[in-house]
């Protein structure tokens, strides 16, 4: 090992360092500041709470907070299915296929991967409206779909061009048809790229917030980022409960995101082939 | 009625053609062997029979019913493929028992045909594992296993042996000879391996660029193989091949000569083979161990030894033949391959003579054709051990 390698060691270590305290730091800031008062806040933003409370968590939970984990729940559930189930499907054909308009089929997946969802807020409320899905859950589980499609596609195709083939060759002579081979083989094998792409789509739904606010009204329905806005009023806010939910907010996510990292960075790192 | 056949059978890829017009037929209980250089064909044509590849035109027929547009599973055959291709999520019981298990049969009869083919096979104890634990020649069983629980009408192997070590490959040879016998089965078994072929087969079918060269027995081909292709296909060390010329031919017979050898060789020519005119380009075939000792009244040659390798009971001497060389050789030297069986005490350099026996040698025209056989096939004993 010479002294070279230890300096390159030592850089790379220190970048990562500072990366990861550049991450974690919003989120440490987060969690005290939910113990702290309004006025401490505001008047020692970095220092710690005079005492410890809890209050605020007590503030956050009366709005709903229940609620509004039970509905994020659920419509994250709901469209993590939705977009691996279409999604693996998509791949699968595309990656199967040797015809060139199937390729063209798959660029405008990818494509669609580019477009902001701000973009075509206006047309989308409007045909959600038109659909007469306004408050319901489906309105919001549709649209997190279509939007986490084209990414996850991208996922599995990479993944479905590694497949092993003789597996799915013997599956045909095993007697499977395509439906089987997909759902009897393909799906059972494909651990590590559908747990990385719920993992990803999971996070962004959980935490998106546009879409939400213009599709769910009814506070029953509302999902936790939304939720968490009741704490703000029009010329106050209460900060230390708004941290509160927040921190709420973050524990599952962050909890299925330790227990699974192991397939989530092993599938990203096989993408781009 | 052959049990399989082949008729007319084209695969194209595009403009490239794999497989060209090949017809032949398998008779009921056949081990049937294709063997060829990569490329010429023979795994497209053993995938066409399973249904993998979708045929050009031509016909494939099992018991006389064309199965050609048939879905694999309908066809009545099972396959084993090289890299095994067992299911990885499933322990080998499910496995084995799989295509039973999606065409809808009882539970019991399941379970009765997995016991069943897994005690042929003897691997009982494996059942409930899954295939990550076990080894490659394990592996293979199952895979195989998993071919006898659907009990098809045609067996195809797809390579079977070439990701096992040698001492494995040995042993797996042996007990799918057994298992043919055993099952009686209609087998077809691609390979790139002549030994392989020449061991299991009950008829060899040798490929070169999708086309068949050659059909027969193991020995018919190694004896009498039709063209220079087939000759230096079977046998290893390959035959040795030494470029000569035509002299004048009369009565069945034809002289040749080799720059850098003494005389020429008189060889008598296979009835109704046309002698090449003088001048022609001919090329003089000899099997390792077809080298005399002692002049027979054809050709000499004196060299060094290159290469000896001792196997106990047999010896492979590498001979440079010093200007004379052998085209196209196993060791892509121009050495001769010399086999003797017997041990032979003898190192790199020293000095070796072999002698070219007119009645041993085959001789092929100016298109590669076979021209003349050995006139002394090495003494055939049937039924005699």
């Amino acid at each position: 090992m010479g002294s070279r390698f230890r300096f390159v060691n030592v850089v790379l270590y220190g970048a990562v360092s500072l990366w990861s305290l550049f991450v974690l730091l919003p989120l440490v800031w987060m969690v005290i500041a939910s113990s702290k008062t309004r006025r401490e806040i505001f008047l020692d933003p970095l220092g710690l709470p005079a005492q410890f409370r809890l209050d605020a968590f007590e503030r956050a939970w009366s709005v709903g907070m229940g609620t509004f984990l039970f509905n994020s729940a659920i419509i994250t559930f709901f469209s993590v299915i939705v977009i691996v189930v279409v999604s693996g499907m998509a791949a699968y054909v595309l990656a199967r296929s040797d015809n060139k308009w199937m390729q063209l089929v798959y660029l405008m997946i990818v494509a669609g991967f580019a477009v902001p969802v701000q973009a075509v807020l206006v047309p989308l409320f409007q045909m959600v409206s038109e659909a007469g899905m306004l408050n319901s859950r489906a309105a919001i589980v549709l649209p997190y779909a279509a939007y986490g499609v084209p990414f996850t596609t991208i996922l599995f195709y990479a993944f479905f061009l590694d497949f092993p083939r003789e597996l799915e060759e013997a599956a045909r002579l095993d007697g499977c048809g395509r439906l089987q081979i997909f759902f009897r083989i393909i799906l059972p094998l494909s651990g590590p790229a559908i747990a990385s792409a719920a993992i990803f789509q999971a996070v962004f739904i959980w935490n998106e917030f546009v879409l939400a606010l213009l599709m769910l009204t009814k506070p029953a329905l509302k999902t936790l980022p939304v939720g968490i806005l009741q704490l703000t009023g029009e010329f106050t806010a209460d900060w230390p409960a708004i941290m509160a939910g927040l921190s709420i907010a973050v524990l599952p996510i962050l909890l299925i995101f330790i227990l699974a990292q192991k397939y989530f960075v092993r599938s990203l790192a096989g993408l781009g082939k | 009625m052959p049990h399989l056949e082949i008729k007319n059978l084209v695969k194209k890829y595009g403009d490239f053609t794999a497989v060209k017009d090949v017809s032949f037929a398998v008779e009921q209980g056949e081990f049937v062997v294709m063997v060829g250089p990569s490329g010429c064909g023979k795994s497209t044509l053993l995938r066409s029979i399973a249904g993998l590849e979708e045929i050009s035109s031509g016909e494939i027929c099992i018991n006389g019913r064309d199965i050609s547009r048939d879905e694999p599973s309908d066809r009545g055959v099972a396959m084993v493929f090289q890299n095994y291709a067992l299911y990885p999520h499933m322990t080998v019981r499910q496995n084995m028992g799989f295509a039973l298990k999606i065409a809808g049969a009882p539970k019991r009869e399941v379970n009765e045909a997995v016991e069943r083919a897994a005690a042929i096979l003897r691997i009982q104890e494996q059942l409930d594992k899954r295939p990550k634990a076990l080894s490659g020649g394990q592996k293979q069983r199952v895979a195989i296993g998993r071919a006898i629980t659907r009990s098809p009408d045609v067996f195809l192997f797809d390579e079977p042996l070439s990701n096992l070590d040698a001492a494995l490959r040995s042993q797996m040879r042996i007990e799918l000879g057994r298992l043919h016998t055993e099952l009686g089965a209609t087998m077809v078994y691609v390979t790139h391996d002549q030994t392989e072929a020449m061991t299991m087969a009950s008829r060899i079918v040798v490929l070169h660029d999708g086309i068949i060269e050659q059909i027969g027995t193991p020995l018919d081909l190694y004896n009498e193989p039709h063209n220079r292709f087939v000759a230096g296909f079977l046998g290893s060390p390959r035959m040795n091949f030494i470029e000569a010329r035509a002299e004048q031919s009369r009565e069945g017979m034809v002289s040749v000569s080799a720059p850098g050898l003494d005389g020429s060789l008189r060889i008598k020519l296979k009835a109704g083979a046309d002698a090449p005119a003088p001048g022609e380009k001919v090329t003089v075939g000899v099997r390792p161990e077809a080298f005399g000792e002692h002049d027979a009244g054809g050709w000499t040659i004196k060299g060094s030894i290159a290469v000896i390798e001792s196997l106990g009971r047999e010896t492979l001497v590498y001979l440079d033949g010093g200007q004379v060389r052998a085209t196209d050789s196993e060791s892509h030297e121009g050495y001769f391959a010399v086999h003797r069986t017997r041990q032979i005490t003898a190192r790199h350099g020293d000095g070796l003579t072999v002698t070219v026996d007119p009645n041993a040698v085959f001789l092929f025209g100016p298109d590669d054709e076979t021209i003349a056989f050995p006139q002394s096939h090495h003494s055939i004993i049937h039924n005699q051990v």
